[in-house]
């Protein structure tokens, strides 16, 4: 069994478990703060050594250019957040559909195709947000002609058989090695996206089936002798990563946090994401 | 949707035979569940994928079928919601164990269970206010008949067999017999849906309708031996 089909079965036990013994959806938070700290910072805090050792990788010419392309990429997208928020969602949105569908799809077709990628990427989030709909509404108050849409005429169960139909277009839609198990592997998602709430939805499938396979894959190409080792050289961007959301969080303008807790992450996140899809396209190019 | 903690559901009461149907369902599926993962082991690797998704089939349904079994004895009614929640994710991956087993049809049989589950859908929840539950059920119910003959059901009668029937009947090993259990399943055991959806809604068909319970046992016992059975036939070619 490799490393990516483990990471995902480790995902699948703690949400059946979560779905089975059900979990209180104010402790949501902190298993999502648990992942992401664990898990999901620490997969894109070894990018500026990934850069270099990654044959495959863009050139950069020294560690400099590195880090001034990378952390301009990050502020640029901090700026975009504070100056439109719809923009910064929009970019947001359009980056990590490319880039949770090309970890996707590992395993069951080439990365190349880049058109499949941003679809089964788009396909995952839009089955996340719609069959959490009405939380999401409360957290993206910055967009009102959304967040005032009345939708409770509509159940729970449109909305999942909206996403599986998508899904079935699109996988039907495509040249894929493996179609039936990228789709099974993918209604699972849905299922577990469908009983717990958005941000459980979201750790679970940020933390299993995107940020611990890449993980796992980024240990293998270090080539280190142990684990520990290996995640002990994530640490010390990740604990800048969190100073570095700490401190924005300090200096906030109201436009950017306001009272929106999930928000300003998903903010920290997007600019994260944003400079550390680039490098990871180079990364997963033969994988 | 609300969490439920089916670990800590209520017990079913003495009597309550459709509550023990649902108890069934439940630890049947599970079963299953751990016997297919089992055989994934054991078969040959073309039928690997093929045992996965009878796993999944039966996984899927189990934690819904926990889930239902709350919702009934905790006297909250019929599990409709619940019930096309495990249909939307299962019906699809049953269809495409055709697909597997015969590498033709994937596309056909993938866009008849979307017009199926979704007009089903449309016709029982009333959703669009469009129409009424008798016509939606027409559609859904003609692109069930379309799947049917697209897997050869017909072809059990020596009736005319689309593209996916013939591929099962041309199979090779075991695949030509594991297909008429399949067919056979599609036919009879799949006929309880349409069956239960006339149950459920007004139409020119009401002469069919029938009690909360004794639909749902219909459906119990009726989705068991159809995921199950769809599992066990592709492990009868798989072995």
């Amino acid at each position: 069994m490799n490393v990516i089909v483990k990471s995902k079965l480790a995902g699948l036990i703690l949400a059946f478990s979560i779905i089975f013994f059900g979990l209180e959806s104010s402790y949501s938070i902190l298993l999502f703060l648990f992942i992401m700290l664990s898990i999901g910072i620490p997969h894109g805090s070894v990018d500026h050594i990934i850069a270099f050792i990654n044959p495959k990788a863009r050139k950069f010419e020294s560690k400099l250019t590195f880090y001034v392309v990378y952390l301009s990429l990050i502020v640029f997208n901090i700026i975009l957040w504070v100056i439109s928020p719809f923009l910064g969602l929009l970019v947001f949105l359009i980056v990590s559909c490319y880039h949770f569908g090309e970890t996707q799809v590992i395993g069951y077709n080439p990365t190349e195709n880049k058109t499949l990628n941003f679809v089964i990427g788009a396909n995952i989030l839009l089955s996340l947000f719609l069959n959490n709909i009405i939380e999401l509404q409360e957290i993206l108050y910055i967009l009102p002609q959304f967040a005032s849409l009345d939708l409770s005429g509509f159940d729970s169960v449109l909305y999942l058989l909206i996403s599986v139909a998508i899904l079935m277009l699109s996988i039907v839609n495509f040249e894929i090695k493996r179609k039936v198990p990228l789709y099974a592997e993918i209604t699972i998602l849905y299922m577990v996206f469908f009983h717990t709430d958005l941000l459980t939805s979201f750790a679970l499938y940020f933390g299993f089936c995107h940020s611990l396979p890449m993980l796992m894959l980024e240990f293998k190409e270090f080539k280190t002798d142990s684990f520990i080792k290996f995640y002990l050289k994530t640490l010390p961007f990740t604990i800048l990563s969190i100073i570095f959301g700490f401190l924005l969080y300090q200096f906030n303008n109201d436009l950017l946090t306001s009272d929106n807790l999930i928000l300003f992450v998903f903010i920290i996140i997007s600019s994260l994401t944003l400079p550390h899809v680039f490098i990871m396209k180079d990364f997963v190019k033969d994988k | 949707m609300e969490m439920l903690n089916f670990i800590l559901a209520g017990t079913i009461e003495p009597g309550d035979f459709t509550g023990f149907t649902f108890f069934i369902g439940s630890v049947s599926m599970l079963a299953a569940t751990v016997w297919f993962l089992m055989q994934h082991g054991q078969v040959d690797k073309k039928f690997k994928d093929s045992m996965l998704v009878a796993a999944l089939i039966t996984g899927i349904a189990a934690v819904h079928y926990f889930y239902m079994r709350e919702q009934w004895v905790a006297g909250l009614g019929s599990p409709t919601e619940l019930r096309y929640i495990d249909w939307i994710l299962t019906v699809p991956l049953m269809v495409v164990e055709f697909a597997l087993l015969t590498g033709v049809g994937m596309r056909k049989l993938f866009w008849l269970s979307v017009v199926m589950l979704v007009t089903g859908y449309f016709g029982e929840s009333g959703v669009t206010g469009v129409g009424n539950a008798a016509i939606w059920g027409g559609v859904s119910g003609a692109a069930y008949f379309w799947m049917a003959y697209e897997v050869g059901c017909l072809s059990l009668f020596g009736g005319p067999s689309g593209a996916v029937g013939n591929a099962l009947t041309g199979g090779s090993g075991k695949i030509p017999e594991a297909g008429r259990m399949l067919q056979w399943f599609v036919l009879v055991g799949w006929a309880i849906y349409p069956l239960g959806y006339m149950a459920g809604t007004d139409g020119w068909y009401n002469f069919v309708a029938i009690d909360e319970g004794a639909m749902n046992i219909i459906y119990n016992v009726g989705d068991a031996i159809n995921k199950i059975g769809f599992g066990m036939a592709v492990w009868y070619a798989a072995k």
